[in-house]
């Protein structure tokens, strides 16, 4: 709502006027007080939001009711996946609350959770792979695992993408004293935000893949007969 | 504070006498200038041939990077365009051409103008040079992110035109690549030339959105003191709208290549249903050759105004500096820019009218289409009235504008017939279509390009480009564009069907063959007139005329650096410091007819600014 209220309020602006320019004179040319990490996470945040989005809707839209979408609720891997990454949501959120309550002596050792636990991810998710090709369903088997490979695989590109900045932000946090962890706070804070988002895209995809399958729809059905 | 603010105004006072020559007595109030906040950018210069000029993170020479690269492309697609009219005016010439390569010179002509030459020059090009210069800062907020989102693109463009040396050439599909017919045999470059299209693509899309993040956080957090958003140039609000509209529309063509590239190679269906190819069936099934639609066309719309947003930005500027008068209706021209970029999500299905859907969503998508029309218009309105009692200097740039705005206007009329369903139908796929949208966002976002090349030429150069060749260039051009397209408009309403390799025995073919003869003569005069500009500028850079600093007499910051052209960090030591709009122009009390962004007010304490 503040947004909204700062882009028409911004938008509404007479700027050729003298009043409005001893206003504008005084501003400092930055419009949020965010970092630019932190921007260029929430612009990514956006960009990613429009890939995934896209596809459970092109999922949505076109997947046939022959299809039996009933496989992902057999498989326990994906509920264990589901808690790894809350476990690592978790410690780089204490990362974040760290800093900035200049409690540093537990940094290292939650980024090195954070690290691991999320190749430890996606090497589950690899086996959850390697299990479902066992079972004779692969990515050309039907549109229904079609989706579920590309999703979990644009998803892991992703979490891929976000260890690799950790490595970097990681590897300077190690070079660093403690009382200058905080040059790094606007990185950690920015990947806190990108984990964070990651997660949620996990929750939303798990949700869709639950909610709309065969017997979640037989069971409804059940439910309003 | 106060000890603060002084300290400022000292700095201040030396920098705007710098720039002004300062004359007025400085009022201590009225010029005050608040602490620099925002950290001094570190900036990587280069040392070495390869670092300065290769591997650059200047965004100026990034931007002129983008520039040559889709220069490059353009010129590649316009030859392109000539054997396309060879075939269809004058077949007994292009014996060497069969159908395939008239399907593949077709398809990619449409694929290179609109992305790798329309979308790469404004946002790439005109973008990197422009944004950090107009908002005041030394550079992008991430040159090197920046540097690599060029070469992903000329990767992506080198991916592309490695297509026309595979085995099988090209894709020949159709710009909008539809399935099932594009990754099936029997369609032109169905192996190799798809996989390249579709890879060049998300290579693209990947390296568009590193330069995106650059423009939008530059814009949004890096400008100088003073530089309000209301007090950026309308070319600023323009490529800013328009990469905002790119990160949110590139990702459904990144999304409908990436699973056309697995439906072709590891034999997914998500586009496939179930399909006999030559009496076979084929392993297919299930998918949705509609879902693609969608996914393009959501890209597909949105890219129109990617092109036309930043075309409509630099055009407002061009003829305010150049008629010497204030945009007139500049908060109405932002709104526009931004209403149009959020309406140009909501209209994607009218380009799929005759793909059959619900009658109400085509009611509703032909509604959208309709209401676009309404805040574009405002900015034709706006942009003549801009021009009424202006001062007006006819000179080059002015001409490309005018010429924009007639040809924007015929375009955008036409644009308002396909939008209904009941006269899309029938004048789908037909060169009426073909009229329209070459009018619209060819040539329209073509002639802003040559404007801003003709009026940023000093900047980026030194020198001034020659008028005289300018003007012959610009005629050549407008009349010959209007040969080619006003006959078009008449081809489509007699039913001239696009994308045919040739007319056969069909009733219009007497009326289509002398039209087709005259518009592929106006087309190869056109085609050969861009070559005046490149004469023009290779002239220019050997023997032209000094151009000095602020040729055109503008407000804007891109005209006040340290040095023409500009160094890396673009400001010299200290960055300026912005205390009105950029359209102060012929100011009545002010010395001169302009007053650059830097001024403070205490140096024109006589002027009133006029109410628009």
């Amino acid at each position: 709502m503040s947004i909204l209220k700062k882009l028409f309020g911004t938008l509404s602006q007479k700027p050729w006027e003298e009043n409005q320019a001893a206003i504008d004179s005084t501003h400092s040319g930055r419009t949020f007080n965010l970092s630019n990490q932190m921007s260029a996470v929430i612009i990514i945040f956006g960009v990613s939001t429009a890939i995934f989005s896209l596809i459970f809707s092109g999922y949505l839209y076109s997947l046939p009711p022959e299809q039996d979408t009933t496989f992902i609720l057999k498989t326990y891997l994906l509920w264990v996946n589901t808690l790894v990454l809350i476990f690592v949501t978790f410690f780089f959120n204490k990362i974040s609350s760290d800093l900035k309550k200049n409690l540093t002596n537990k940094i290292k050792q939650n980024l090195i959770y954070v690290g691991g636990l999320s190749y430890l991810f996606l090497f589950l998710q690899l086996i959850l792979w390697y299990q479902i090709m066992k079972s004779g369903y692969f990515v050309d088997t039907n549109t229904y695992f079609s989706s579920f490979y590309i999703f979990t695989a644009l998803h892991g590109i992703h979490l891929l993408g976000g260890l690799f900045f950790w490595g970097k932000v990681s590897s300077r946090i190690f070079k660093l004293y403690e009382k200058d962890y905080v040059n790094e706070e606007n990185n950690i804070n920015a990947l806190s935000l990108y984990w964070l988002f990651l997660f949620i895209v996990w929750i939303v995809f798990f949700s869709i893949m639950f909610i709309y399958n065969d017997a979640v729809i037989a069971w409804c059905k059940s439910l309003i007969a | 504070m106060s000890e603060e603010q002084d300290n400022n105004k000292v700095v201040y006072q030396a920098q705007s006498s710098e720039t002004m020559g300062g004359s007025a007595s400085p009022s201590p109030d009225m010029d005050y200038v608040r602490p620099a906040e925002i950290p001094e950018q570190d900036l990587y210069h280069g040392h070495s041939f390869i670092t300065k000029w290769v591997f650059c993170q200047d965004a100026k020479v990034i931007g002129v990077q983008y520039f040559l690269t889709a220069v490059f492309t353009g010129i590649v697609g316009l030859i392109l365009s000539w054997l396309m009219r060879l075939q269809l005016g004058f077949p007994e010439a292009a014996g060497f051409m069969t159908a395939e390569h008239y399907y593949q010179f077709v398809t990619m002509h449409g694929m290179i103008m609109v992305v790798y030459f329309l979308t790469a020059l404004f946002l790439g090009g005109f973008g990197n040079y422009l944004i950090p210069l107009m908002v005041g800062a030394r550079d992008m907020v991430f040159p090197y992110v920046n540097m690599i989102s060029f070469w992903m693109f000329f990767i992506a463009v080198a991916v592309l035109m490695a297509s026309f040396f595979v085995p099988g050439g090209p894709t020949g599909a159709g710009w909008t690549l539809y399935p099932p017919q594009t990754i099936l045999e029997g369609t032109p470059g169905s192996g190799m030339g798809i996989l390249l299209m579709l890879i060049s693509l998300s290579l693209f899309v990947i390296g568009f959105t590193m330069g995106g993040l650059n423009y939008l956080i530059t814009v949004l957090q890096a400008r100088t003191r003073g530089m309000t958003l209301m007090r950026m140039p309308l070319t600023v609000w323009g490529i800013f709208t328009a990469t905002v509209l790119a990160m949110l529309a590139f990702p459904a063509l990144l999304v409908s290549a990436i699973m056309m590239t697995l439906d072709k190679i590891l034999g997914t269906s998500f586009f496939m249903p179930t399909i006999i190819q030559a009496g076979e069936v084929l392993e297919y099934g299930g998918g949705s050759p509609i879902l693609f639609q969608h996914l393009f066309w959501f890209f597909g719309h949105p890219e129109v105004y990617i092109v036309a947003l930043p075309a409509f930005g630099i055009v407002s500027d061009l003829i305010s500096v150049h008629s010497r008068k204030n945009i007139f209706g500049y908060r109405m021209m932002v709104w526009a820019i931004v209403g149009i970029g959020a309406l140009s999500f909501f209209v994607w299905a009218h380009h799929m009218y005759v793909s059959g859907m619900n009658p109400w969503f085509g009611f509703f998508f032909a509604t959208t289409t309709l209401i676009i029309a309404v805040p574009t218009a405002m900015k034709v309105y706006n942009w003549i009235l801009t021009l009424w009692r202006g001062n007006i200097r006819l000179n080059t740039v002015m001409l490309w504008c005018l010429g924009f705005i007639v040809t924007f206007v015929n375009g955008g009329i036409t644009g308002i017939f396909l939008g209904n369903v009941s006269v899309d139908v029938p004048l789908s796929d037909t060169y009426f279509v073909i009229a329209h949208f070459h009018m619209v966002m060819g040539i329209a976002p073509l002639m802003v390009i040559m404007g801003a090349v003709y009026h940023w030429f000093p900047l980026v150069s030194g020198k001034m480009l020659d008028e005289g060749l300018g003007k012959w260039h610009f005629w050549i051009t407008f009349l010959g564009a209007y040969s080619i397209y006003f006959p078009m408009h008449y081809l489509g309403f007699i039913g001239v069907p696009r994308r045919y390799f040739e007319m056969y025995d069909s009733p219009y073919m007497a009326s289509a063959t002398g039209m087709n003869e005259f518009i592929s003569m106006a087309a190869f005069i056109v085609g050969a007139a861009q070559f005046i500009l490149i004469y023009n500028i290779i002239k220019t850079l050997k023997t032209g005329k000094k151009a000095g600093q602020n040729p055109w007499k503008a407000n804007s910051l891109e005209w006040y650096t340290s040095t023409v052209p500009p160094e890396h960090g673009n400001f010299g030591e200290r960055l300026p410091v912005v205390h009105r709009w950029p359209y102060d122009f012929s100011v009545p009390g002010a010395k001169e007819d302009f007053i650059p962004q830097t001024t403070p007010p205490s140096e024109v304490v006589h002027t009133k600014v006029e109410k628009t």
